[in-house]
């Protein structure tokens, strides 16, 4: 009986047992099922979000940057609206590129906008590019590389450049450009055609007869210029660049007696930057020199009023260099040090003996400099320009001191 | 005119063929063993202050190696190696 007792509970635990089974087996499964549905739910939810980020080959950045500033020169002391310079940046394809800037500047109280270069750049093969448009022309390497303001290291630009001087900045045209290595050396280079600048004969301008007007103007002559820049990089570390460019064509209006006017320009420059670690800096040495000769001419003498139709001409040379060094710190560890920078600058400026716009000037610019981050700037430059400058642009003489007080970013 | 346009197309296909010639040559070991972060440094310092990987997102930087590669003249293979490196750092 007692067995049978035993036997009968014995039995009862295994039911117990078998339905506690059961009933934590049917709930696993069922909760295995839930999670399994949750996980398919967070998959999906997941793949959703990456149809949604996962790039295109089309993309688009907007770049650029602005500066402004206090001017302090011999005749006035104000602050100066600067420029905003807007880049857009489209990338269509992997091997399809368009870019423009545009620049927006405060002039005589009015805004003035400038079309700086609109151009698509087309990879041909892993070292030639093709761009066509307006672009920056690589004569030499200031206007090219150095001019905007968060790159430029002084608060002006050096003497023949910009207002006033005598070097091409952009043309419309087509262009071949990229770069090689040959063994531990490199090389890049840039053959372009372009409408080229136009010869001003005087007719408007008398002030300025002689003078090359590098304005985008369509071409007058059907003659395109043509030109080119060659650079070798002899270091393995690429430190050192040295770089030569070159332009000629027919600059005269056709169907004038102009027409057969060429124009020729060169220069050489030179690009060095390089760590010093004894001195826990950074060097950078930039200098560039330029030529333009044109044919002679006969101009109108407008000045002669006693002999009508009276002409005079000049041997057409003018020549341009300026050299450039600057020096961080920027491998010391105190933080205020290392952003501060020294540079300095000489320019010269010479243009024809015998025009009405015969220019001898020199310039000095002392600066320092403080960087916020790596493309933020205070500049403080001191600018001392000396000698004669026979055509006033505006009315201002560039003869003079100035204090130039301007920040700069590039974004 | 038409001569200036054969003389240019002449001179322009030679550049071509010979920038494709040398860029077929063998690369040195030094230059072809050089990492992004390698590249990065020594090229973008010619012009500027190098910039920090942080400033642009994955897709920002294709878009700025592109532009610095049409605009620096860096070869294929240095702009590559640049784009992986800032984008591995940022």
């Amino acid at each position: 009986m007692m067995f049978k007792k035993i036997l009968k509970k014995d039995r009862m635990k295994k039911l117990i047992l078998i339905i506690v089974i059961f009933w934590a087996t049917s709930n696993l499964l069922s909760a295995q099922e839930d999670l399994k549905q949750q996980v398919d739910e967070l998959t999906n939810i997941v793949d959703s979000l990456e149809n949604i980020t996962k790039p295109g080959k089309s993309k688009f950045l907007l770049r650029g940057y602005g500066h402004a500033g206090l001017e302090i020169t011999d005749d006035q002391s104000t602050f100066v609206g600067g420029s905003f310079n807007p880049i857009f940046i489209y990338k269509q394809s992997d091997k399809l590129l368009f870019e423009s800037e545009l620049e927006f500047v405060l002039e005589n109280r009015q805004v003035e906008v400038g079309f700086e270069y609109a151009n698509i750049s087309y990879l041909l093969t892993k070292s030639v590019t093709i761009r066509l448009g307006k672009m920056l022309l690589p004569f030499g390497i200031y206007v090219d590389r150095m001019h905007p303001a968060w790159i430029n290291k002084l608060s002006s630009n050096p003497l023949g450049v910009g207002h006033g001087g005598i070097l091409p900045s952009s043309d419309i045209g087509i262009e071949l450009r990229g770069g090689a290595y040959l063994g531990n050396s490199k090389i890049n280079y840039s053959a372009y055609v372009i409408n080229g600048p136009r010869l001003n004969e005087g007719d408007d301008e008398p002030e300025e007869a002689g003078q090359l007007h590098f304005d985008n103007f369509p071409d007058n002559n059907n003659n395109k210029m043509i030109g080119g820049r060659l650079g070798f990089l002899p270091l393995s570390n690429s430190s050192l660049e040295i770089g030569f460019s070159g332009m000629y064509g027919k600059v005269g209006a056709r169907d004038t007696e102009y027409s057969d006017v060429a124009a020729s320009l060169y220069a050489i420059d030179l690009s060095f930057v390089q760590s010093l670690n004894f001195m826990s800096s950074v060097l950078d040495v930039k200098a560039q020199y330029s030529g333009v000769n044109v044919d002679q001419a006969n101009y109108l003498d407008t000045e002669d009023t006693l002999n009508t139709g009276a002409t005079y001409t000049f041997d057409n040379t003018s020549t341009t260099y300026f050299i450039q060094a600057a020096i961080r710190p920027a491998l010391l560890n105190n933080k205020f040090f290392r952003n501060l920078e020294f540079a300095a600058r000489y320019s010269e400026l010479n243009t024809p003996e015998g025009s009405l716009w015969d220019t001898k000037l020199n310039q000095w610019e002392l600066g320092l400099n403080y960087w916020l981050d790596w493309r933020t700037v205070f500049k403080f430059t001191y600018r001392i320009t000396q000698g004669e400058a026979g055509h006033d642009e505006g009315g201002e003489s560039p003869v003079g001191n100035a204090f130039l007080f301007h920040w700069a970013i590039g974004f | 005119m038409k001569k200036l346009v054969i003389v240019n197309s002449i001179v322009a296909f030679s550049i071509i063929a010979i920038i494709t010639f040398f860029s077929n040559c063998a690369t040195s070991n030094i230059a072809a063993n050089k990492s992004g972060a390698q590249l990065w440094g020594e090229n973008c310092v010619r012009c500027h202050n190098t910039p920090s990987p942080e400033t642009f997102s994955d897709v920002e930087w294709d878009v700025a190696v592109m532009h610095m590669r049409v605009r620096a003249n860096l070869t294929d293979n240095e702009a590559k190696k640049i784009a992986e490196f800032l984008k591995t750092a940022n």
